[in-house]
């Protein structure tokens, strides 16, 4: 017979904490990939309009984090979850 | 003040000898922006030409080119060189007729010496890469060629070669080839190579070498030795060309250049065989002064008059006006594009908004005091206008965070003692008692912050549209613009009326319709609808970009996302350093605990040097892309011409 699993109100407590901290780096790890995923054209394109024009750096570098703004969201859900 | 400079457009037309000190004038006063005349089809300008260099233009540019030389060998930059007017126009003169000749003759004797020994100690690091696989043998290196009766294989093989023909053979394993020297009898010479072949041979030429591997290796190295100190030499004389005229040499350029934009002038303007006409841009302050200007110094032979503006089709030159605070920002609005002339100027709100975004981000005292001190650091080394206008932005955006590093109670990291935050707290890891971080509060002051920025935009978008725009475009823009701000606030009201939001006003007490929905909900509806009729009006696509309104505001949470990323790091890096390496060592001291706190020490050092860089990216990067992406793309377009004054600020000479 398997032994019988009591679960305290501690433990669900400290489960649900964990659920918490889990849903969190899942928000920012794929937000992660998927911000890396679209900077990676956005990146080589930026370097080889540099590469050609030096004043294009600027505008290169802003273009490059656009997509930076999927993380973010990622992170402040993760923030969310984690903190509210 | 949020507009750019006004401008006038000029005329000026008068013989043709009197373009050398109309052009003289001109350059002197530094204001009047060129409008290049173009040959071809140009109204009002039939049977005019381009005109021709004054005289001496070749002369001047040949010694411009002289001395770009020698600059570029000694590696002598203006920009790094602290502005002194040394000498008169004459005496520099002089002395570029004296001093010139002897000083390129120097230089290039030493460059071409240079390149030489460079070849060489090129040619000789190829000879010893030839040599190098031999030293395995102990045979001089004219054994291995001259004979008829033999063949001599040289080269890598991938694995050991065993051959049934007689032979002499060494062979000498290596990490990632191995080399191997065969000797054969001429009439076995086939077989060999296919044995060879089979065991993926490449063969390595013989070097053209008397004497042993060893002694000739020698021989190159201690050549090369000699060649690159006499290369250390050169340049240390190089060095001291440098270092005793690079101040002659500025100037010369700076004179030179001068003189050659003079003469080279009168390309830009059209010409008759007896008259000039020059036609140009002058902010309207400065055009009494330059008129008068150019009177007196023709004698009043000269015709100048103001024209009309067309602003259909001039493109006026834009010269940013704004107060010096704001000036520094405007490198960052070049990163963008220089407002058109009729539009609006944002620099002045973008030199207020950038550093308090900046500070809100980074808010931490000892942070802000490190970028301080490398902004007021740095200025001594890079002395370039648009580097200083950087550094100046920094040291401003530095100072905001100080100011809000204060109100966060943030010191890398750490909660300064004593001191309560005023703003929502951001520290992550708090004792028993004190307050946590509070990410609702600071999330919803992040979309006020958004909500008020995005507004702001669309306001200025009404005044663009009104001065940009003719008839019915213009009311159809402005009332879409209006739209917009209506869809936004329609939304933020349809929400405070479901739910009650902290630092939001509460309306869900307002008197009930139907179950959840109240009088405010039904009035956000209007307002959002009417918002998007308007926008349909003027453009029906643009109803697709109506979700933008959500996800440009939502954007704005990155002012606390990154800040708190920056928290978080800080925080970490102070745990790993004092919290594992040297709170424990403190309290069990032994002699080794001295090496776990230097190694924490390094921790806490190389963990704050990187979160410093980040915080220069996070904060700077993402403050100007919620300029430059959600507030600039509601009113602005940019694409202005940049205003180049004819003439030159002068450093190193006098005029």
């Amino acid at each position: 017979m398997a032994a019988e699993v009591v679960m305290t109100v501690e433990m669900i407590k400290a489960s649900q904490m964990g659920m918490k901290a889990l849903g969190a780096g899942i928000a920012v790890g794929l937000t992660g990939i998927g911000a890396g995923v679209a900077e990676m054209a956005i990146g080589s394109a930026a370097v080889g309009a540099t590469a050609e024009n030096k004043d294009m750096f600027g505008l290169a570098l802003l273009f490059t984090v656009i997509p930076e703004t999927i993380v973010i969201f990622g992170l402040v859900v993760a923030l969310l979850l984690l903190f509210v | 003040m949020l507009a750019p400079k006004q401008m006038s457009r000029l005329l000026i037309a008068a013989s043709r000898d009197r373009m050398a000190p109309v052009v003289a004038e001109l350059y002197r006063h530094h204001l009047f922006h060129i409008e290049e005349f173009v040959e071809a089809g140009a109204e009002g300008y039939e049977g005019f030409k381009i005109g021709t260099p004054l005289s001496g233009a070749s002369e001047a540019s040949v010694d411009l080119v002289k001395i770009r030389a020698i600059e570029n060998a000694t590696s002598i930059h203006g920009d790094d060189i602290d502005s002194a007017k040394a000498c008169t126009r004459t005496e520099l003169q002089s002395r570029i007729e004296r001093e010139l000749p002897v000083l390129e003759k120097e230089v290039e004797d030493l460059t071409v010496r240079r390149s030489k020994l460079d070849t060489r100690v090129k040619e000789n690091e190829q000879k010893i890469a030839e040599i190098t696989p031999f030293l395995t043998l102990p045979v001089d290196l004219d054994l291995y060629r001259g004979y008829t009766g033999f063949t001599v294989f040289a080269g890598y093989v991938a694995r050991e070669v065993t051959l049934s023909v007689p032979c002499e053979m060494s062979y000498s394993p290596g990490k990632d080839k191995n080399f191997i020297v065969i000797v054969v009898p001429v009439g076995q010479r086939s077989e060999v190579e296919r044995a060879l072949q089979e065991a993926a041979f490449q063969s390595v030429p013989v070097p053209e070498e008397t004497g042993s591997p060893k002694a000739r290796i020698d021989y190159y190295t201690a050549e090369i030795s000699s060649m690159t100190t006499e290369i250390a030499e050169i340049h240390k004389k190089l060095e001291d060309v440098r270092q005793k005229h690079s101040g002659f040499l500025v100037a010369c350029e700076e004179f030179l250049k001068a003189e050659v934009e003079q003469t080279e002038a009168p390309l830009r303007f059209a010409t008759t065989k007896q008259t000039f006409v020059a036609e140009g841009w002058i902010p309207s302050d400065s055009v009494d002064a330059v008129t008068d200007s150019l009177i007196k110094a023709t004698g009043g032979k000269i015709y100048v008059t103001v024209l009309p503006i067309d602003f259909e089709h001039d493109r006026v030159p834009v010269e940013y006006n704004n107060p010096s605070f704001a000036k520094p920002t405007q490198v960052l609005m070049d990163v963008y594009s220089r407002p058109k002339y009729t539009e609006l100027d944002p620099t002045l709100m973008v030199s207020i908004v950038f550093p308090l975004f900046f500070g809100l981000i980074l808010g931490d005292v000892g942070y802000g005091l490190i970028l301080l001190a490398m902004a007021l650091g740095l200025r001594r080394l890079f002395k370039g206008e648009e580097a200083r206008q950087l550094l100046t932005v920094l040291r401003n955006a530095s100072i905001s965070t100080i100011i809000f590093g204060l109100l966060f109670s943030e010191f890398l990291g750490f909660a300064i003692p004593g001191l309560k935050p005023i703003m929502p707290s951001r520290h992550l890891m708090v004792e028993h008692g004190a307050h946590g971080p509070m990410i609702p509060d600071l999330m919803v002051l992040a979309i006020w912050i958004g909500v008020l920025h995005i507004t702001i935009g669309r306001i200025l978008g009404i005044i663009n549209h009104s001065r940009q725009d003719h008839g019915e475009h213009r009311t159809k823009a402005m009332m879409a613009n209006f739209g917009w701000i209506a869809v936004m606030w329609g939304l933020l009201i349809a929400i405070w009326s479901i739910a009650a939001l902290p630092l939001m006003p509460n309306l869900t007490g307002l008197p009930p319709v139907v179950s959840i929905v109240n009088i405010g909900v039904v009035i956000g509806a209007v307002l959002a609808v009417v918002g998007v009729l308007l926008i349909a009006r003027d453009s029906v696509l643009e109803v697709v970009e109506i979700p933008t309104i959500i996800s440009h505001v939502l954007s704005y949470t990155r002012i606390v996302a990154v800040g708190f990323s920056s928290v978080a790091i800080a925080m970490v890096v102070n745990f790993i350093s004092i919290g594992m390496f040297i709170q424990p060592q403190l309290e069990n001291f032994s002699i080794f605990s001295i090496f776990i706190i230097i190694a924490g020490l390094v921790v806490f050092l190389l963990g704050h040097a990187l979160n410093t860089v980040l915080g220069i990216l996070g904060g700077g990067l993402h403050s100007i892309r919620l300029h430059y992406v959600e507030f600039f793309t509601k009113f602005y377009k940019g694409g202005g011409v940049k205003y180049v004054p004819f003439g030159m600020k002068r450093r190193f000479t006098e005029d």
